[in-house]
């Protein structure tokens, strides 16, 4: 016992002899207290920050890195390339998107990933505000684009994908769960419509050739019929790989935006 | 640098990009060339709508120029082309009250008039009253001169009468 006391007195004087050995560095005018690197123990360094950079910090991340992922993945979203040729083409997101990340936005609120009060206050200044309300606006813009990403265009498909997004929504609206499970919830949720979209559909969609109705029919029956049917729309799988991007972007924005913008 | 300069170049940035993705949407680009094609017709759009809102709009002087030669050859469709270029958001009463002729001027016959040119130029010439009720050409090579003149002939060659099948109508001329 009384070694072991004598044990942890020498770590605190140890400790004690690093900070005195500490410099003070003014980056930027501004006052930076930086404890020289020394080693405490294996591995491990003693670095203080100053509130103020710490904030600062937290700041780009929050009004300007975030706003860039989230309007990213609302430009990606949206965005096909068409076969053959892998021509751009915008599809502009179907009202039952802006629908359903209007409820996700709540599902946010609700499940605590979003305190309303933590982003939009008296106490705080108006360009927090505004600057508060674009973090906001980019991530609803770029949830109505993860949906418009994962819906299938037209026909069948859009009811039947829309139709399973909506009961699950629906659902999580009236469930008990944290945020931590929302967003476990949606991770499955998104990955299980894009593999039915950019992985069984495109699957089964024949591709696009300029060799005529009757040749494609002969060539490719069951692809064929499967795009008549079910009226797939025809792009390149570049396609897929800019969704996965976009959604992984969307994801990763979600992860980092906090609770609150509040830091007080 | 101040938080609050970071939050006003966030908001800056966040909105920019908006729009540029709301433009991107809108003019659907194909590639990634004719989205500099696109954004310079935004641009210019975008250019002459201000210069109307603030009451600075002129039309292309060398494009309506271009306009007129091509019109005094009888080479109407560049013609009207030209005058369209010119005065893209159609404010200006000589450069339409040019564009209905043109109409008038191509689809007139000896025999018969070409019925969709008069009624495209008839719609044409609509315009026209709201932008000037008094106007009227100073252009000598004009026979008509007014936009009422100019309507008159559009419906009178639309119509089918009795007097279409009169023989001395063959020597009438072009006016």
């Amino acid at each position: 016992m009384a070694e072991t006391q004598n044990r942890s007195k020498d770590v605190e004087l140890e400790v004690i002899d690093v900070i005195e050995d500490a410099e003070i560095v003014d980056v930027d005018d501004d006052p930076v207290t930086v404890v020289s690197a020394k080693q405490i123990g294996p591995g491990r360094s003693l670095q203080e920050i100053s509130p103020e950079s710490r904030e600062r910090t937290r700041a780009i991340r929050l009004y300007i890195f975030l706003p860039l992922i989230f309007l990213t993945s609302a430009l990606l979203g949206g965005l096909r390339l068409a076969s053959p040729d892998g021509a751009f083409v915008f599809v502009t997101p179907a009202l039952v998107c802006l629908l359903f990340a209007a409820i996700l936005m709540v599902l946010f609120v609700r499940g605590g990933m979003i305190s309303i009060d933590g982003w939009f206050s008296d106490d705080l200044t108006t360009s927090n505000n505004i600057a508060n309300g674009m973090v906001l606006a980019s991530a609803f813009a770029a949830t109505a684009q993860a949906f418009n990403s994962l819906l299938p265009e037209t026909g069948l498909p859009f009811w039947v994908v829309a139709f399973c997004f909506a009961w699950s929504l629906w659902n999580n609206l009236f469930a008990d769960f944290d945020n931590k499970k929302l967003l476990r919830s949606m991770v499955a949720l998104f990955a299980f419509a894009f593999i039915a979209k950019y992985v069984v559909l495109a699957g089964l969609t024949a591709p696009a050739g300029e060799t005529g109705w009757l040749r494609s029919m002969i060539e490719n029956p069951a692809r064929e019929t499967m795009t008549w049917l079910l009226e797939l729309p025809r792009y390149t799988a570049g396609t897929g790989y800019i969704q996965f991007f976009c959604l992984a972007l969307y994801l990763g924005g979600l992860y980092l935006l906090p609770r609150s913008a509040n830091t007080k | 640098m101040k938080v609050k300069y970071i939050h006003i170049i966030g908001i800056v940035l966040a909105a920019f990009y908006g729009v540029f993705i709301v433009f991107l949407y809108a003019a659907e680009p194909r590639s990634l060339e004719e989205v500099t094609t696109k954004a310079k017709t935004a641009v210019e759009n975008t250019v002459t709508k201000g210069q109307v809102l603030t009451g600075t709009y002129e039309i292309d002087k060398a494009r309506f120029d271009e306009g007129l030669a091509a019109f005094r050859m009888n080479n109407f469709v560049v013609a009207r082309d030209r005058f369209e270029r010119a005065d893209p958001e159609k404010r200006d009463a000589n450069t339409q009250f040019y564009i209905a002729y043109s109409y008038y001027r191509q689809g007139w016959g000896r025999v018969s008039n070409d019925d969709s040119l008069f009624k495209a130029g008839l719609e044409s010439l609509q315009r026209l009253p709201i932008i000037d009720p008094d106007f009227a050409s100073k252009d000598p090579d004009l026979q008509i001169k007014t936009a009422a003149e100019l309507r008159n002939e559009f419906e009178e060659g639309l119509k089918v009468t009795a007097d279409d099948f009169n023989p001395f109508k063959l020597v009438r001329e072009r006016k």
